[in-house]
């Protein structure tokens, strides 16, 4: 009951000034131009671009690919009957050739039959993903062949050095910067609400009532987790909405690639890790004594996330205890999610602690609210 | 609503009990530095006690620094003494802290509402908060609003109201609960005249309600003019205490302190 008011105090503060709603929505428009205008810069094919592909074997499914891959302006491609697929995986190594295509013998006919017959149709796609407009193609043909049947078995083979250079930049910073807006839209309302409150003297108001320690700080961190909430929503809508852009095809290859399951667990990360800041904002401003103090304070933890998120990005094989490390465990599970290897066990213990982390703080915040000398000391 | 009691003997329930009160601060340095003292500890408070009675009202009498703010603040349980007790309608206010705060109303500078609610919204904000009814919330904003003349108010943003009305609106929040004990600290300061005596009707008419009332001040005029009982404290210990009359037993109150104060501190001023 005395919770609800204060929760309810809260929300009104929150909805009834149209301020704070913009600094709240603005992110997720900030991060879709953002990633739109440098998505399309990065792995801007060329606009005319002219594919040449061997095929070995034979499969109607190739008028198709040419279809699909004609229906981008500009794009052009011509098959050419090889019987010599060593010659031609040499060119497509060098970039000589975009791809080659293997199909096995009566491709077409054998999967009429499949999985009945004794030997299971293959094929094969080979490519080298290092030029962006060959990896756009081949992310095409990918999707065409993966809907022709099911039963025949696929095989991909990428000469590629290193994966996509811009792709894995992508990926690394993409989860760095939603933490650093989330951070941001977090602090905007955290630190106005309980180190602005603490300043002001109002607080100390509401300390006098008999409303219980644990209402009061469960009464901050839950509101103002829900409203960075719409915050998060709108970074993670920002970047679900220009992931084609990033990753250069049109949406329905984006969305086939990145699934479902994907931007469930994107979703799941960002939740937890939302709570989490906003409460430990609350303890930090909890224990300032102005908003200057506080933002000084949190400034330091941004700071210290954003290296660490980045560092995170960028070294290989960091061991699994990141896991436990609060914020830092999403950072490095939605690196994964948008790298296509998902850790599903990865996901769901980062999201459990993160939770757990934000209640412990939210228990410090109640204890600090009953010491005097963080309340009233001078 | 209960009678008005009589002002002067030593009767009436007692609704507020200090016993040997004290509270040590640990100075930082900087406030050491301001002090220009090497000590790191400042005591506020050595071994105060007192008591106030229902109905009446009792006054906190002392210079700058005497200890009244940090007695006021343990009474209503912001700060904690370091030793000795105090009660409130029987309910300590070390160990019963939660019962203490649902019986009294406190008023001081320090502590301010959100300038951006309206006296409405946080007249209910403050009564669910101290676990009111909702109905019996509704009928006492409409007869304390009226009361004071802040009806006309109700839906005006706090930070535009005016200073007189702001005090008024706080006052009338502080007893949103309809407390026992109303504990005002510097009733009076830095108001202008008018809202001066906005507050002290304001207390005048709490105390016809039958409400009790603790105060502190430093100003002798407002003594004489609202208490029942005048304690003077000096340096964190209580000189004199007891009915006004009593305390200043013929002369006036002004040259009654000065007696005391030089007997105290053995110096003059
Ligand atoms: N939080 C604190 N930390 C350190 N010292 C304090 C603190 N609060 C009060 N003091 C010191 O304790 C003494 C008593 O302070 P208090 O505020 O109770 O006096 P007061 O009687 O209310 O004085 P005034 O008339 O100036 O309000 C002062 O010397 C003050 O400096
Ligand atoms: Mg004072």
């Amino acid at each position: 009951m005395k919770l609800l008011a204060l929760m309810k105090k809260e929300f009104t503060r929150f909805f009834r000034d149209p301020r704070l709603i913009v600094s709240m929505i603005l992110p997720g428009i900030l991060i879709y131009i953002i990633y739109s205008v440098m998505g399309t810069a990065m792995t801007s094919e060329p606009a005319a671009y002219h594919f040449n592909v061997y095929v070995s074997g034979e499969s109607a499914v190739v008028q198709t690919i040419e279809q699909t891959v004609e229906l981008n302006e500009g794009w052009t491609v011509t098959f050419e009957q090889t019987d010599d697929a060593d010659a031609a995986r040499a060119e497509v190594e060098t970039g000589e050739a975009t791809a080659l295509i293997v199909f096995s013998e009566g491709f077409d006919d054998m999967i009429g039959l499949a999985p009945r017959a004794s030997i299971i149709p293959a094929a094969e796609l080979v490519y080298n993903s290092e030029d962006s407009a060959i990896s756009a193609f081949a992310a095409i043909a990918d999707a065409v062949l993966d809907a022709y049947g099911r039963s025949f078995v696929l095989t991909t083979t990428d000469y590629a050095q290193s994966e996509n250079f811009a792709a894995q930049m992508m990926a690394g910073i993409l989860p760095f910067l939603i933490v650093v807006f989330v951070f941001s839209s977090c602090m905007s309302v955290t630190l106005e609400s309980v180190a602005g409150e603490k300043e002001r003297g109002t607080l100390a108001t509401i300390l006098v009532t008999s409303a219980r320690r644990w209402d009061i700080a469960l009464g901050k961190v839950l509101p103002l987790a829900c409203v960075s909430l719409i915050g998060a929503a709108s970074s993670f809508l920002g970047v679900a909405l220009s992931m084609p852009a990033l990753m250069g095809v049109s949406i329905d290859v984006a969305i086939g690639g990145i699934g479902f399951v994907d931007y469930l667990m994107l979703f799941l990360l960002i939740f937890s890790f939302v709570p989490l800041i906003v409460a430990a904002i609350a303890a930090v401003s909890t224990l300032s004594r102005s908003v200057k103090e506080a933002s000084g304070y949190t400034s330091v933890i941004m700071i210290l996330m954003m290296v660490l998120s980045i560092v995170t990005a960028f070294v290989d094989g960091i061991g699994g205890w990141v896991v436990a490390v609060p914020v830092l465990n999403a950072v490095s599970a939605m690196q994964g999610v948008l790298m296509g290897n998902m850790v599903v066990w990865q996901c769901i213990v980062s999201f459990a602690l993160n939770i757990v982390y934000a209640g412990v703080l939210v228990f410090l915040i109640a204890r600090m609210l009953s010491s005097e000398r963080i309340m009233f000391g001078k | 609503m209960e009678k008005i009691m009589a002002p002067f003997a030593d009767f009436g329930e007692e609704v507020v009990r200090a016993e040997n009160l004290r509270k040590t601060f640990t100075l930082s340095r900087k406030q050491q530095r301001l002090d220009k003292t090497g000590q790191t500890h400042k005591i506020a408070v050595a071994g105060l006690s007192f008591s106030a009675y229902r109905g009446e009202i009792y006054g906190l009498l002392g210079p700058n620094g005497a200890g009244k703010t940090t007695t006021l603040r343990i009474l209503s349980t912001l700060i904690r003494p370091d030793a000795g007790d105090a009660f409130v309608c029987g309910h300590s206010v070390s160990r019963e802290a939660q019962k203490v705060r649902d019986q009294i109303g406190f008023m001081t500078s320090e502590l301010k509402l959100e300038g951006f609610f309206t006296p409405a919204y946080l007249f209910d904000f403050f009564g669910a908060l101290h676990g009111v009814e909702k109905e019996t919330l509704a009928k006492r904003r409409k007869e304390l609003f009226e009361r004071f003349g802040i009806d006309r108010f109700a839906e005006v943003r706090i930070k535009d109201l005016s200073t007189g009305m702001l005090q008024k609106v706080s006052l009338v929040i502080s007893i949103v609960h309809d407390p026992a004990v109303v504990i005002f600290d510097e009733p009076t300061n830095g108001l202008d005249v008018l809202t001066a005596k906005v507050v002290t009707d304001f207390l005048l008419e709490l105390k016809a309600m039958g409400k009790s009332i603790l105060l502190s001040t430093h100003i002798f005029s407002l003594v004489e003019k609202l208490c029942d009982r005048v304690g003077i404290i000096i340096d964190g210990r209580m000189a004199a205490d007891g009915t006004l009359e009593s305390v200043c037993a013929g002369s006036t109150l002004e040259d009654k302190f000065f007696e005391i104060y030089h007997a105290v501190k053995g110096e003059t001023i």
